[in-house]
């Protein structure tokens, strides 16, 4: 029998002018690091990093399902609304989060959409951070696919979904973890995804706003998976050198969901990257 | 190429798991390998028919546009990435998708574990 470190609890705050119930988990004492899921899936892509006690014997790890994902419910009056996530949005729940859990400069770990509002963050909120992991982060990527596929009356969006984001993961993840991490995908809200990629192909307001990054303040470490056909290594290049002393990890044997496809591979390279949050440690670098 | 389409014939035969994903889809599907034309024709998650082409007479639903060097890599057992998916194939430079992309879209997962049964057993599917 194994019974596992991470605890689940739940905060109400107030996005938007109205109540959201949000389920957060926790795992670990030290500096505090929020880590944010990608599109389509939820806190449970962290939960090996969480049950690492290695990373948690210094650092408390909290990761929270954005509003429409995993245990969280959407705003009352979802029925009738069409879940559109927006930058605005986005910001303001991580904020909300940040203050309602009373958290201290975190370092922010965004994956996927996670990491562009990291990047976001970075730019327009730094102070509120003392360090920013943005994985599989990029400035900005068009959709190669339409994003109404995956919310249609006629068709299951989770598990069209999974299937296509199962090419972001590399051949090397272990089967377990790929297929855990797809289910994640299946079991998406109807429109969820849809939601969350709408503010990831059409929003490319970070592109303007990268310059302003002050690594000297909050060190930013991008990490990306060879394997990302989504934000490729190209994409996240692009991207650390348009921020000035941002530093960049590219993992060879890994894809979109790091953390969740290859918790093994992965591993290095985030306790590498929390590393790199101490500025002066960044500075030298 | 035409015998690797006939091996994924028979391994999908004795793949009841795939054929269950696949129950609703009955259409045919054009694979070109460096202009050879070649039609699965699929009924109901199984694969009815490998022909050759050309032909101007077959109908397809959708068209997968490769070349050969592409499919063998895409068939190791870890490919280099890009190889790795049929998505990857297309981001690259190495594949087209043509046709009806909603019913591919629909029939994703069943597709691609398809196409990848011909991928040397090492490890796992699409």
């Amino acid at each position: 029998m194994t019974i596992e470190a991470i605890t689940g609890r739940y905060l109400t705050v107030t996005i938007g002018g109205t109540p959201r119930r949000i389920y957060f988990e926790e795992a670990g004492q030290g500096r505090p690091v929020l880590c944010l899921h990608t599109a389509g899936a939820d806190t449970r892509q962290w939960r090996h990093l969480m049950n690492d006690a290695g990373v948690t014997a210094n650092h408390r790890l909290i990761a929270f399902d954005m509003p429409w994902h995993g245990k969280s419910l959407p705003p009352e009056g979802f029925e009738t609304q069409e879940y559109l996530l927006t930058t605005e949005a986005y910001i303001e729940t991580v904020l909300a989060v940040i203050d309602g859990l009373g958290l201290d400069r975190p370092i922010l770990a965004g994956c996927s959409m996670g990491g562009r509002i990291a990047l976001q963050l970075a730019a327009l909120q730094a102070h509120k951070f003392s360090g920013f992991i943005a994985i599989e982060a990029s400035d900005f990527q068009p959709a190669w696919y339409d994003i109404d596929w995956f919310h249609r009356p006629d068709a299951h969006g989770g598990e069209m979904g999974a299937a296509l984001v199962s090419a972001n993961i590399s051949p090397y993840a272990p089967k377990a973890e790929r297929w855990n991490t797809l289910w994640m995908f299946m079991q998406s809200g109807p429109g969820v995804f849809r939601g969350d990629l709408s503010f990831y192909t059409r929003d490319d307001s970070l592109i303007g706003r990268l310059s302003r990054i002050d690594t000297g303040k909050t060190p930013v470490h991008l990490l990306v998976g060879a394997y990302d056909l989504t934000c490729t290594p190209e994409d996240a290049a692009r991207t650390a050198q348009a921020i000035p002393g941002a530093t960049l990890a590219v993992m060879e044997e890994l894809g979109h969901f790091p953390m969740s496809e290859h918790p093994e591979g992965f591993r290095p390279y985030f306790v590498a990257a929390l590393e790199k949050m101490d500025p002066a440690q960044a500075a030298a670098a | 190429m035409i015998d690797i389409f006939q091996n994924i014939q028979r391994m999908l035969e004795t793949s009841p798991h795939l054929q269950r994903l696949g129950r609703l889809f009955s259409e045919t599907v054009l694979i070109e390998v460096d202009g050879q034309e070649f039609y699965l024709t699929f009924d109901k998650g199984r694969i009815e028919s490998v022909v050759t082409g050309p032909s101007r007479k077959t109908p397809w639903r959708f068209a997968l546009r490769t070349d050969g060097d592409a499919l063998t890599k895409f068939w190791q057992s870890r490919p280099e990435p890009g190889f790795h998916d049929i998505f990857g194939l297309v981001k690259i430079g190495r594949g087209r998708i043509d046709g009806d992309i909603l019913t591919l879209v629909k029939n994703l997962r069943f597709f691609k574990e398809v196409l990848a049964l011909a991928r040397t057993q090492e490890e796992q599917p699409a």
